[in-house]
């Protein structure tokens, strides 16, 4: 996720403003793995992630105009895009609690890792690194919202913890995460 | 300065977690709290690296050609196949035809069942050496349609830049991958041109900038269409680019 590559997809960004279908394809070459895996993590079904998929491109191309370089990276505002149609339709499908419930209950992944060349291995091994170096209770409350799509209520429910302590670990949590992350992407 | 309480609704806000009744009031402090900005900036890349700790899974081969599809459809392109739906008269003769259909096959199960299946199957056989010699023959006109060009350095400081073109004649498209190429200073960038005979002055192709190691891997479009995609070179130019090269030219390949 270097600079380089930044730019190269900003690039793209600005062409297929400019309907160019190639730097689409391109774009969906670079992306579709690792867009495919976030709404796949949080669905646990891939005919649903493939229509999240294909509502995400929909969007990039005929939204592509509201990238704005200075909220983040092409590459975080499409995650951020996917992970916001998934829970969307997570919300509407009643399956939150069993799914976050599953959630909870897993332990540490070790499946495999992107390798998709823009997401290569050595940086899903730091982020992975750094999330084991969150503790439990940090990790479990922020993975419950990321991929679970739970409220703060929701999130204290399931972890049976009053909600003032809910935010406080996910204070905590996301700067610790910062922290690690720092520099290192 | 960011207290204890902002950096909690900023890392709820990332996550989606932020209740209506805070979300308005936390999203107006945006626009004038450069420092809450740069916060929620950077707790939301943290919070998106997460998706790579997941899985990797590749998404169905044909999903790529499905959503292509789709996003011709919105742009206006006409359909290859004219929906069934959309042509007249289809709710009279469908039931009608679909009857005709099964009255066929039952007659033609019952009569000449292993014969047809027969025939089918050497049909399949038939249809699926015709879909490899058609692959092979698109793929040999597609690699008929790029053109390789190396670019050599003209520069005294950088005589080991060197540059590659891949350039796609039906696309009007190509990519340059360039090394131990020299970074510019902010106010300068690198601008790509095409000759093409056509045209009295190179076409532009772009501007880029190399990184530190002198690298960068440029996909550009040319503005005008090329036909003679005869020599590519780059020049050094003021920043964003000129509509004519002016400055010095420091690599050069046909």
């Amino acid at each position: 996720m270097n600079e380089e590559n930044a730019k190269i997809d900003r690039q793209l960004l600005q062409q297929i403003v400019g309907r160019d279908r190639t730097a689409f394809a391109s774009f969906y070459d670079r992306y579709s793995t690792v867009l495919f895996s976030v709404a796949v993590r949080i669905l646990r079904d891939q005919k649903e992630a493939e229509d999240v998929l294909q509502d995400v491109f929909l969007q990039i191309w005929e939204k592509a105009e509201n990238y704005k370089a200075h909220l983040g990276t092409p590459v975080n505002w499409t995650i951020t895009l996917t992970r916001n149609k998934a829970i969307d339709r997570l919300r509407s499908s009643q399956r939150r609690h069993r799914l976050a419930e599953e959630f909870a209950g897993e332990s540490e992944s070790h499946s495999p890792l992107p390798q998709s060349g823009i997401i290569d291995t050595e940086k899903a091994t730091m982020v992975r690194a750094a999330i084991k170096n969150l503790p439990t209770e940090q990790r479990q409350a922020i993975g419950l919202a990321y991929f679970g799509g739970l409220t703060q209520s929701e999130i204290s429910e399931s972890l049976n913890e009053p909600l003032g302590t809910i935010k406080a670990r996910i204070r905590r949590g996301m700067l610790k995460l910062r922290e690690l992350l720092e520099g290192a992407l | 300065m960011i207290n204890e309480q902002l950096e909690e609704q900023a890392s709820l806000y990332v996550l989606g977690l932020l209740p209506e009744s805070e979300l308005a009031e936390f999203e107006k402090q945006l626009p004038g709290h450069a420092d809450l900005r740069e916060l929620v900036k950077q707790l939301q890349a943290s919070a998106d690296w997460l998706a790579l700790t997941t899985p990797q899974i590749v998404p169905a081969a044909d999903l790529k050609s499905k959503i292509l599809a789709a996003i011709d459809r919105k742009s206006g392109a006409p359909d290859k196949i004219v929906p069934l739906r959309n042509s007249a008269g289809f709710s009279v003769w469908f039931p009608w035809s679909l009857a005709a259909c099964f009255a066929i096959l039952a007659a033609v199960s019952f009569s000449e069942k292993n014969s047809v299946h027969q025939e089918i199957t050497e049909l399949h056989a038939k249809v699926s050496s015709l879909e490899k010699n058609l692959a092979a023959l698109e793929n040999k006109d597609r690699f008929s349609q790029m053109r390789i060009a190396v670019l050599n350095s003209l520069l005294e400081n950088s005589p080991k830049a060197v540059a590659v073109s891949v350039w796609d004649k039906e696309k009007q498209n190509g990519v340059l991958i360039v090394e131990n190429l020299q970074p510019l200073p902010p106010d300068k960038d690198y601008q790509l041109w095409v000759i093409d005979s056509r045209y009295a002055n190179p076409v532009d192709a772009g501007v880029f900038q190399v990184d530190a190691a002198g690298k960068v891997r440029f996909q550009f479009k040319p503005k005008l269409p090329i036909t003679n995609f005869e020599k590519v070179a780059v020049s050094q130019e003021r920043k964003g680019g000129v509509p004519k090269a002016v400055g010095p030219m420091v690599l050069l390949g046909s």
